[in-house]
């Protein structure tokens, strides 16, 4: 048979559905009448004719019916008939219809926006070609820890000459410049990277070219530009090609400018900030000598098909072999021995380095939005049911008049499904708000290279949740429908009678399903206000308030000398404490909360155990009265004074617990220690001071062992970040320093000019965010779950008012009616948090580092929540109780 | 007027088939046809025709198009297709070859056993 023609046929009469019900009209018409008139010319009368004939037709409506169902139509018409009446009945019930509607929305809506999140940032590609056979590079030194390290430069041509598994080779380096030459100077930061990078990462320039392997050597000046930068200082113009920028103050030639979507590093990438511009690699002559030094460039490979990682990680530890080589000859070339020194590879892919750390945050989201919506789905599910108890008759009669129980069914599902859409519409709708807030309040770490919207794959994920939902929500009321036997149902709905001790015990399970999930909740989240208020309590070891900080760096040429440098800094500072409002001034390499050098130290006497790897510290090389701005406590000995330079002894000031660490129970000062081994040839420097510990990474960072030495001890001249304490607001000094430095050069860029507040904050953005979310779906979950326990109890009791009628004139008072109904809100919500509380234990562990300093079982937050679930439900059954206390025994026995 | 016969199930698609397979005609027409050539001895229920009639259209065994009657009425006239030519044969063929095999085992006499 040709299926093609019926499905034409199908097709023509679905297009065409009024066109063929008055055809077959016509035709039926048609044949009454031409029987009708064989019949009058047989002798019948014209009148009696057509009744004749109508008669010995049969019905006329079936025969439609017929001719529609063998058209394959019919289908369609029983759907729409089935929609009309559900849309019939959802209208008749208006409360439950919006409660169950604004319920399902808001589930549907937290989870469309959560989930456009994580599918921007965890599953969309990367903005690089075919990224998931890209990967990072990094070297593994086993005497300085477990964490891998980037790349030593040198290195570089190693990895690409030695490897086996590479297509090709890129490397970078995170640098800065000084940006000058168009508007007010800038501190940009930069990449120097290798002529090939853009080519392994599969991009190309917007504009121009990439740079060639020549450009690659030392000395060629040539610059690529971001898209936001070419838009921001040249308008975007397009002629852009052979124009020069100053960068340090030499003229850099623009070959090309990279497109919009393009980012390097990735945000996530330890590299820190996306570039602004690109300039050739360059490795110098001193550079490319230093090597197994400088681990400070990253290398990104592309693998060569069907290699997989464990292939690239067995190459890879060729390769550090090969490299150990030339740092063997480096060292004899310098009469010295790599001893037992060890050097391991690993290639870990792209995507990890930029999503890795996010991912226990998004599940977590994602998780807790999924039951938020459980928690709505289980609500509407039990108003579902309290509705089916009052359609058991209509359903019972429909069932007695032999209406089929796969057409109850589809008529429930088609309720369902309209249930679910509506809810899903307006889901959408919320689920546009929501992102716009979520993604308003985004911290910057979270990688935003796709824009996150409701795309089809969002859609896609709204759309299979409402179908999960309607289908599920209108199985259930038909389950429940077909359990009794419309007899039965009949009868037990019939008169007064209390409900059938079944149906109480499911809803009174959903309540348990619901509360118990609430509890889950609210744990997570009680755990994380925990842990926030753990880290905004943290001593950061300084004293934040009213210190403002700004990094100034000097551009190398221009400040080729030391004493161009010193100089600098000292003006600077003596122009800055004569500013009125400003109490002191002092500079640092480094400032609290944002990471830093860490340097490798060996104290005097200090015999290492074998295989302890070298000891680390962070290390500050500091000017002026930085320990005083900053609020750091001297807690012995004395801060650095300017006697303190390269003709004295050397000083070195350490942190309390560097100190406690490794002279304990003894007085430091006077102890010294140097940098690097034992055999190090380097001087021995003194302590002279101890201060308090300090946050160095976040206020969640494990706080670490500190050393700060004076600047100008230093055999070198360092940029530094200058710290200003005022008397006044922060922001309010800022144009002084910004004319103090531009005073002496006008040509200077300051950046990340910011008062230390706002250090801090940045550095709880993160947690803020995710207390955010997770308490509003906390609060959203423990509001549904009142609605839940409310709905539940008002029902019962306006279903047992014949019941409470009896029981009062039998005797019970006011007190008795209140426990029964108070007993039966708290009896289920006991047993929800039971099991809430089993199911939290089983899944807080799973925070894992999103606690600070809170255990996943903090017996506070679990008895808070337990508490708050037993006030919340007693509060949701005040009206149904006052209710029930004031039934009239007259009117509840009257009642029906 | 011999007794009316009751359709055989199944049959009434075959008679549509070959009273249209003798030229076009409208339900009504195809109903005169298959009394006229039964000489009155099939009864057919017309309620039950125009349901056949369809499900032979949508099977793409006959097609229809409107045309005027011998009175002068709009009328749905009904042609036998390409497709339904082959499925009258092979209806035909069928039949024949079971009434052969019924009419077969019908006849047959004990001592044929």
């Amino acid at each position: 048979m040709n299926s093609w023609s019926r499905l034409h046929s199908w097709w023509q009469a679905m297009l065409h559905r009024s066109r063929m019900e008055t055809e077959m009209d016509r035709e039926l018409r048609f044949h009454l009448e031409a029987f009708a008139d064989d019949l009058v010319r047989s002798g019948v009368s014209p009148e009696q004719a057509m009744r004749r004939a109508r008669i010995e037709f049969g019905a006329i409506e079936r025969v439609k019916e017929e001719g529609r169902e063998a058209r394959g139509v019919a289908r369609i018409g029983e759907l729409l008939q089935d929609l009309r009446f559900a849309a019939r009945m959802l209208q008749k019930s208006p409360g439950f219809t919006a409660v169950a509607v604004l319920t399902l929305a808001l589930g549907i809506g937290a989870n469309t926006a959560i989930f456009s999140v994580v599918n921007a940032v965890l599953l969309s590609p990367l903005p690089y070609a075919d990224a998931d056979r890209l990967v990072l590079v990094r070297e593994v030194l086993p005497h300085a820890g477990p964490q891998p390290f980037e790349v030593s430069g040198p290195d570089i041509s190693q990895i690409q000459k030695l490897n086996h598994v590479f297509q090709k080779v890129g490397g970078f380096r995170v640098w800065t410049y000084e940006f000058s030459g168009r508007g007010e100077p800038q501190r940009v930061t930069a990449n120097r990277i290798s002529s090939n990078l853009f080519d392994v990462l599969g991009v190309q320039p917007l504009v121009g070219r990439v740079f060639t392997s020549e450009e690659e050597l030392p000395g060629h000046h040539v610059v690529i530009l971001s898209y936001g930068l070419w838009q921001r200082r040249f308008d975007g113009q397009l002629a852009i090609l052979g124009q020069t920028v100053n960068l340090d103050r030499k003229p850099y030639t623009i070959v090309g400018v990279m497109p919009r979507s393009f980012v390097l590093p990735l945000p996530g990438m330890a590299q820190g900030v996306a570039a602004e511009l690109w300039v050739p690699l360059g490795l110098t002559k001193a550079e490319l000598e230093d090597v197994g030094d400088n681990f400070d460039y990253s290398v990104a490979a592309r693998l060569k098909p069907g290699v997989s990682l464990g292939q690239v990680n067995a190459d890879l530890q060729l390769v550090a072999q090969g490299v150990l080589e030339t740092y063997a000859k480096a060292m004899s070339d310098a009469h010295q021995s790599l001893g037992d020194f060890q050097l391991g590879m690993a290639a870990q892919p792209l995507r990890d380095d930029v999503t890795g750390p996010l991912r226990p945050t998004l599940w977590m989201l994602l998780g807790s939005v999924g039951l938020v919506l459980l928690i709505a789905c289980v609500n509407v599910a039990n108003l579902l049911m309290m509705r089916a108890a009052g359609r058991q008759k209509e359903m019972a009669v429909r069932l007695a008049l032999g209406a089929g129980r796969f057409r109850l069914l589809r008529q429930f599902l088609v309720e369902g499904m309209l249930l679910a859409s509506l809810g899903g519409a307006l889901g959408l709708a919320v689920g546009l708000w929501f992102k716009d807030a979520l993604v308003a309040r985004m911290p910057a770490s979270v990688p935003r290279f796709h824009a996150i919207e409701l795309n089809w794959a969002v859609l896609l994920f709204t759309f299979l949740i409402v179908s999960v939902v309607g289908i599920v929500f209108g199985a259930l009321p038909s389950i429940w429908a077909s359990g009794t036997d419309p007899y039965s149902s009949l009868k037990e709905g019939g008169r007064g009678a209390s409900e059938g001790r079944e149906r109480q015990r499911t809803r009174a399970l959903f309540v348990v399903v619901e509360v118990a999930l609430s509890v889950m909740l609210l744990i997570g989240a009680g755990l994380l206000v925990r842990s926030f208020e753990r880290v905004l309590n943290t001593d950061p070891g300084f004293r934040p308030e009213r210190v403002l900080t700004a990094s100034i760096d000097l551009p190398p040429d221009e400040y080729s000398k030391d004493e161009q440098v010193v100089s600098f800094y000292r003006q600077l500072t003596e122009r800055l404490r004569q500013t009125p409002g400003i109490l002191a001034v002092g500079g640092s390499t480094d400032l609290p909360l944002m990471g830093g050098w860490t340097h490798a130290f060996t104290p005097e006497s200090y015999r290492p155990s074998p295989g302890s790897g070298l000891l680390m510290s962070y290390h500050s090389v500091i000017y002026g009265d930085y320990l005083q701005v900053m609020g750091i406590p001297l807690l012995r000995g004395r801060y650095f004074t300017d006697h303190d330079d390269r003709s004295s002894t050397h000083a070195l000031i350490v942190s309390e617990s560097l100190a406690k660490k490794y002279w304990p129970g003894q007085d430091p000062l006077g102890k010294r220690l140097k940098w690097g081994t034992a055999e190090t040839a380097s001087p021995w420097l003194t302590i002279v001071g101890i201060v308090g510990d300090v946050k160095q990474g976040p206020l969640d960072f494990v706080t670490a062992l500190h050393t700060y030495e004076p600047y100008a001890q230093l055999g070198e001249a360092p940029s530094l970040r200058i710290a200003v304490r005022s008397q006044v607001e922060p922001a309010s000094v800022a144009a002084a320093v910004r004319a103090a430095a531009w005073g002496l050069d006008r040509q200077l860029a300051l950046a990340n000019m910011r008062p230390m507040d706002e250090v801090i904050s940045r550095s709880t953005a993160a947690r803020r965010f995710n207390l955010l979310v997770v308490g509003s779906f906390a609060v959203l979950a423990l509001a549904l779950a009142a609605l839940g326990i409310y709905a539940v109890l008002a029902f019962s009791v306006a279903r047992r008012t014949h019941e409470i009628g009896v029981r009062m004139a039998l005797g019970a008072g006011g007190g008795d009616v209140l426990g029964l109904v108070l007993g039966q809100a708290l009896r289920v919500t006991v047993i929800g948090v039971c099991f809430g509380v089993v199911g939290a234990l089983g899944l807080t562990r799973f925070l894992g580092n999103l606690l600070y300093e809170v255990q996943p079982t903090d017996p506070p937050t679990f008895v808070g929540v337990l508490l708050l679930l037993l006030s919340v439900s007693i509060a949701a059954s005040y009206l149904p109780a006052r209710r029930a206390m004031r039934v009239d025994p007259m009117v509840a026995l009257r009642y029906e | 007027m011999d007794k009316q016969l009751d359709l055989l199930q199944g049959t009434l698609d075959m008679l549509i088939l070959k009273a249209v397979s003798l030229g076009p005609l409208h339900g009504y027409g195809i109903l005169l046809r298959i009394q006229q050539i039964s000489k009155d001895r099939l009864e057919i229920q017309q309620g039950s025709l125009y349901p056949a009639l369809y499900r032979l259209e949508h099977q793409g065994w006959i097609a229809s198009e409107w045309g005027e009657s011998e009175n002068k009425r709009k009328a749905k006239y009904y042609t036998l297709t390409a497709a339904g030519k082959g499925r009258l044969q092979a209806e035909t063929d069928n039949w024949n070859s079971m009434a052969d095999v019924i009419r077969g085992i019908l006849g047959t006499k004990p001592e044929e056993v």
